[in-house]
């Protein structure tokens, strides 16, 4: 499978880039350092621990999506390693494959290597692992494949440093999701019809913080599996939609 | 001969977004490569030639035109089977050794194992990549090593059509030989060489036939050869007695002429009739300063006919 | 900057339009998926919008992170702030932090109950009093936590003990914990009917439940929770048993104060409700008015005059002292409220964007412990001008006694409901006849209606007996309070 391939090698390099390495040590810092917020606040410990532990996951895998996957086809652009690869029997739709699924691969290792972590502080902590928190580190993996999705499709036709902010942006528009939800029953016409066209069309990240209920253990959701399973649903689908726009573009894309 | 590269009106232009000014990158252009052959694609920088490389490539698109590569459109997925690009000034996954680098390029070409590591071996040593580098990352190698790494990439696939650009460019001299050696020797394994370059010696030694490119137009193409034909000789001699030889000297080259009252020169065709001048200038008592057989080179062509569509 | 002129090959223009299709369509699927999404992330992401609306002093910055999806570790970070402030004292800060911190989430249910807390307790003058004031926010900020968490029972149990201990309206503290007995709550598998804390209500709810039922003079209703107390106790200490665990010390004692407690109101209601036990009644000496006292063969004595006879003296400007006589055991209190003439105990307030009081008003609660028959207290409000501002030209000074809020042995004295007291000034005597306030009524065959009581099984409740006071209202002015002019007998009122 040549897109195999392209993922294989696109791990590779990927993992061999310091700034990763340095926001996957500074999640799994701050991950450690929830025992300790903890300890100043003894009657809510277990609150910190969780909601920190999982905002640290979160941070940390955003920037670490965002920057592996912002340079994931510049870089290969850049160095004309683009003309090999492309003038071997290799299909446009099969390189943004590879380079969608080497990111994915690598967002999968950080926040699996911090899911662990947070996992094992849990454990370390309240003596056993609820099997939510598995759900809300999966749950943000799922949000980092749609960032990803996202950037990959930015960086078919912008620079990193614009991707970085159309990324950036478009996650925290995406992060409003009850905000543009409410906006949908607007009186005022033209509020209406963007926040509709906003909470329906844009990828909506918000869907996937699901840390309240995880963090309070009496907040309950009605129907929690069908809820994931329609969020992991909508991430594979936008997904999708995302890159085969990246390959209409690309499809175009002089190199 | 069937044509391994067959170009029709290939143009590539560009627009000047502000100014809506036209920029024509290739015009018009038209060329046959013959299998098997090394052709030369000459230009100086910028004159469309890896503008060309990219389209048949598919890499951009064309304005207009149309080429077939070895017999099938441009572009066309299944024919980059057989074809190789060695781009100029790649700069190749730094991180990785020469061994790995291969490696993932077979795989591009689905070639599995153990036929993969085969065909990596076998590259690497057709290109002289010394063996203590193969494991080595890519990171400390010089720019000749880089260079042969890029050809191994380009011959994993055992490609009957190669497009290569500025392979030799910026290598110390011992490489930039062996690397032309190796170029030259794919010849005789029946590929096709599309050979971009300015490094019009090397051209010279290796190519059957080139093609000039300037500003995008194609301005001459055909055997080398017969592009450097008119070669010529010319003999300079010193003495005051030669003004009595010039009528003699007329008959064999008529531009002989006589400056500074004593400084003869005499321009021939050929040398052939180099000794009966040699013989009139002595029976004269005159010095002879130089005889100097003038080979029409590459260069001279090239200089001629840019010159010559710049000029006009 | 320039663009390429291309001519497209043949074969990326066809298949756009097919990749075009499936993108239309997929974001049809997904749009269709956001709708199926939307009504339980709602129940995730409640009170989102809201946090727009505040500032409460807080940095810019710190309001991007709650809206990346970093809210709950926002109000956990902040909450540990709190926490410092607290410590330092700095109460004042606490305030803007609680709200914020309910605002991002929403379900931070130890905020809701510790701010509420915070609100109703800490805010005090210099002797210690409570500002009263603080209790509307901290009851909205309550109601506010249930409304955004209905199956957590904490808040509803802060609810009920805020109105049991502080507030003391025993009708809104039985709801609340009624409320929070019913649910809904089930456990982390889903499972309904538990009876786990913190999935459902814990064991203290029931037996604060009782002490409100007491406190309302429904003595059936009372014991009916104590039994209910115990029946879960006794089925914890079973299942411990039954797993071969060590019995648990703190079980076992739990199970024997809620024995105590039953005992005791079945002792209570035994002695209060029946005629057994009583002096023999003397048919002659008939209840005065307002008294539904037993009548019958067996049951006898007259309700006892507590003759409250207070009188106030301004000794400085905003420093009462309120003395009397009240005919009582020692150990009672009587309640002394002085407030603007128009306050309102529970008035509607905004929360949206913070707690703020209004300054204007004035409340203070306090009350005078009775020895030998008098009383006498001195209420400096000079010190707290911004508690006490008397802003407005009429206050209310209330004096009053009310059996079922005095402590246990002296309510035993007078009944739940005040039957066995009176004041010879008539004028004092207060009937609170609201629906709510009613408590259990005599049992048939003694002066009432009600069930008649085999002596073993607790009849249930038949309410109609009205809460019997004793009760003094002043109608004084800024002037007064001021001490410009005395405050003498002639400033008391009707009560209302």
């Amino acid at each position: 499978m040549v897109p195999l391939a392209i993922a294989r090698q696109t791990v590779r390099e990927a993992l061999r880039r310091r700034v990763m390495w340095i926001f996957l040590i500074c999640g799994v810092f701050l991950i450690a350092l929830g025992p300790v917020f903890g300890f100043l606040s003894p009657k809510d410990s277990q609150t910190v621990l969780r909601s920190l532990g999982l905002a640290a996951i979160l941070l940390a895998g955003l920037f670490i999506t965002i920057v592996t996957c912002i340079y994931l086809i510049p870089v290969e652009i850049e160095r004309r390693t683009i003309y090999t690869i492309l003038s071997k029997p290799v299909q446009r739709f099969e390189f943004v494959l590879g380079k969608f699924l080497g990111g994915f691969a690598v967002v999968f290792i950080n926040i699996a290597a911090m899911g662990i972590v947070f996992l094992l502080m849990i454990r370390f902590q309240e003596g056993k692992v609820p099997a939510d928190m598995y759900k809300g580190v999966f749950l943000t993996f799922f949000q980092m494949m749609l960032l990803a999705a996202l950037t990959i499709f930015f960086s078919t036709f912008a620079t990193p440093v614009l991707n970085f902010f159309m990324s950036f942006g478009i996650f925290i528009v995406g992060n409003l999701s009850s905000v543009t939800e409410s906006l949908t029953t607007s009186r005022v016409k033209a509020t209406q019809v963007a926040g509709t066209l906003i909470h329906y069309l844009l990828p909506n990240f918000g869907n996937f913080n699901i840390q309240n209920t995880l963090i309070h253990p009496t907040q309950e959701i009605t129907n929690p599996d069908v809820f994931i399973r329609q969020n992991i649903l909508y991430a594979l689908i936008y997904s999708a939609v995302l890159l085969i726009l990246a390959v209409i573009i690309f499809d175009r894309r002089e190199v | 001969m069937a044509a391994a590269i067959s170009i029709q009106g290939l143009t590539k232009k560009y627009v000047d977004v502000w100014q809506k000014q036209e920029v024509v990158a290739v015009n018009n252009l038209n060329l046959e490569v013959q299998e098997g052959e090394i052709f030369g694609f000459l230009g100086r920088n910028g004159a469309g030639k890896t503008t060309t490389i990219k389209m048949l490539l598919g890499l951009i698109f064309p304005t207009d035109g149309d080429a077939t590569l070895l017999g099938k459109p441009m572009g066309d997925n299944e024919v980059k089977r057989e074809l190789a690009y060695l781009p100029e000034e790649t700069y190749f996954y730094d991180s990785m050794t020469g061994w790995d680098i291969l490696d993932y390029y077979a795989r591009l070409f689905k070639i599995p194992e153990p036929e993969r590591s085969r065909r990596v071996q076998i590259c690497l040593e057709k290109v002289r990549l010394q063996p203590d580098a193969w494991r080595r990352s890519i990171r400390g190698y010089s720019k000749g090593m880089r260079q042969r790494t890029g050809i191994a990439q380009a011959l994993i696939n055992d490609p009957k059509l190669l497009f290569l650009d500025e392979p030799t460019s910026g290598l110390d001299p011992i490489a930039h030989a062996e690397l032309r050696d190796i170029v030259a020797s794919l010849k005789d394994e029946g590929k096709t060489v599309f050979l971009s370059s300015h490094q019009l010696a090397d051209v010279e030694l290796i190519c059957s036939r080139v093609a000039i490119i300037h500003r995008g137009k194609l301005l001459t193409e055909g055997k080398i050869s017969d592009l450097v034909a008119g070669d010529y000789a010319e003999v300079v001699a010193q003495g005051k007695e030669l003004n009595s030889v010039i009528g003699q000297l007329k008959e064999f080259a008529p531009g002989s002429e006589i400056t500074g009252g004593d400084t003869l020169r005499v321009t021939l065709p050929d040398d052939e009739k180099i000794n009966a001048v040699i013989d009139v200038v002595r029976g004269a008592k005159a010095k002879i300063i130089s005889v100097v057989p003038h080979k029409r080179t590459l260069e001279d062509v090239f200089v001629e006919t840019v010159r010559k569509e710049d000029g006009s | 900057m320039q663009k390429a002129v291309k001519k497209m090959p043949a074969s990326v223009n066809r298949r756009t339009a097919p990749m075009a299709v499936a993108v239309v369509a997929l974001l049809g699927v997904t749009a269709l998926l956001q709708k199926a999404i939307d009504p339980t992330a709602r129940q995730i992401h409640m009170g989102e919008k809201n946090i727009s609306q505040v500032s409460g002093g807080l940095n810019n910055e710190f309001m991007l992170l709650p809206l990346l999806g970093f809210r709950e570790a926002a109000a956990g970070l902040l909450w540990v702030r709190c926490d410092e402030f607290f410590h330092s004292g700095d109460y004042d800060a606490i305030l803007p932090l609680v709200r914020i911190i309910t605002l991002l989430d929403p379900h931070a249910e130890n905020v809701y109950v510790t701010g509420a807390w915070h609100l109703s307790y800490n805010f005090t003058d210099a002797n210690e009093r409570s500002d009263r004031r603080y209790i509307a926010p901290s009851e909205a900020l309550l109601d506010e936590g249930i409304a955004n968490n209905p199956e957590i029972p904490d808040i509803k149990f802060e609810k009920g003990w805020q109105n049991f201990d502080k507030i003391k309206n025993y009708t809104e503290a039985e709801k609340a914990l009624q409320d929070c007995i019913a649910g809904p709550h089930h456990d982390e598998t889903g499972v309904k009917g538990t009876d786990d804390y913190p999935f459902a209500a814990p064991l203290k709810t029931l037996h604060l439940l009782a002490h409100t039922y007491e406190k309302q003079a429904r003595l059936p209703e009372a014991l009916e929770e104590w039994q209910k107390a115990l029946a879960r106790t006794e089925k914890i200490m079973a299942d411990d048993k039954a797993a071969g665990r060590q019995q648990n010390y703190a079980n076992k004692q739990m199970w024997f104060a809620e024995k105590h407690n039953y005992a005791e109101d079945l002792q209570r209601y035994h002695n209060r409700y029946t005629t057994t036990g009583h002096d023999a009644i003397n048919p002659s000496n008939p209840p005065l008015p307002g008294v539904l006292w037993p009548t019958g063969p067996g049951i006898s004595p007259q309700p006892w005059d507590v003759a409250l006879r207070p009188a106030i003296d301004v000794k400085r400007p905003k420093v009462l002292r309120v003395y009397g006589r009240f005919n009582t055991a020692d150990g009672s209190r009587i309640d002394c409220r002085i407030t603007d003439w128009f306050y309102k105990d529970r008035p509607l307030v905004d929360i949206k964007n913070s707690f703020q009081v209004n300054m204007a008003e004035t409340i203070l609660v306090d009350s005078c412990a009775v020895r030998k028959g008098k009383f006498d207290r001195e209420m400096d409000m000079s010190k707290d001008p911004k508690m006490y501002s008397f802003s407005v030209p009429t206050y209310k000074i209330v004096l009053s006694y009310n059996p079922r809020t005095t402590s246990p042995h002296l309510t035993d004295r007078f009944g739940w409901s005040g039957e066995g007291m009176t004041d010879s000034d008539l004028t004092h005597v207060y009937l609170d006849n609201r629906e709510p306030l009613l408590g259990t009524a005599l049992i048939a065959g003694q002066g009432a209606t009600g069930p008649i009581w085999d002596g073993v099984t607790v009849p249930w409740a038949n309410h109609s007996q009205p809460v019997r006071m004793v009760k003094v209202t002043y109608k004084v002015s800024r002037k007064q309070i001021m001490g410009e002019a005395p405050i003498t007998a002639k400033d008391i009122v009707p009560n209302d």
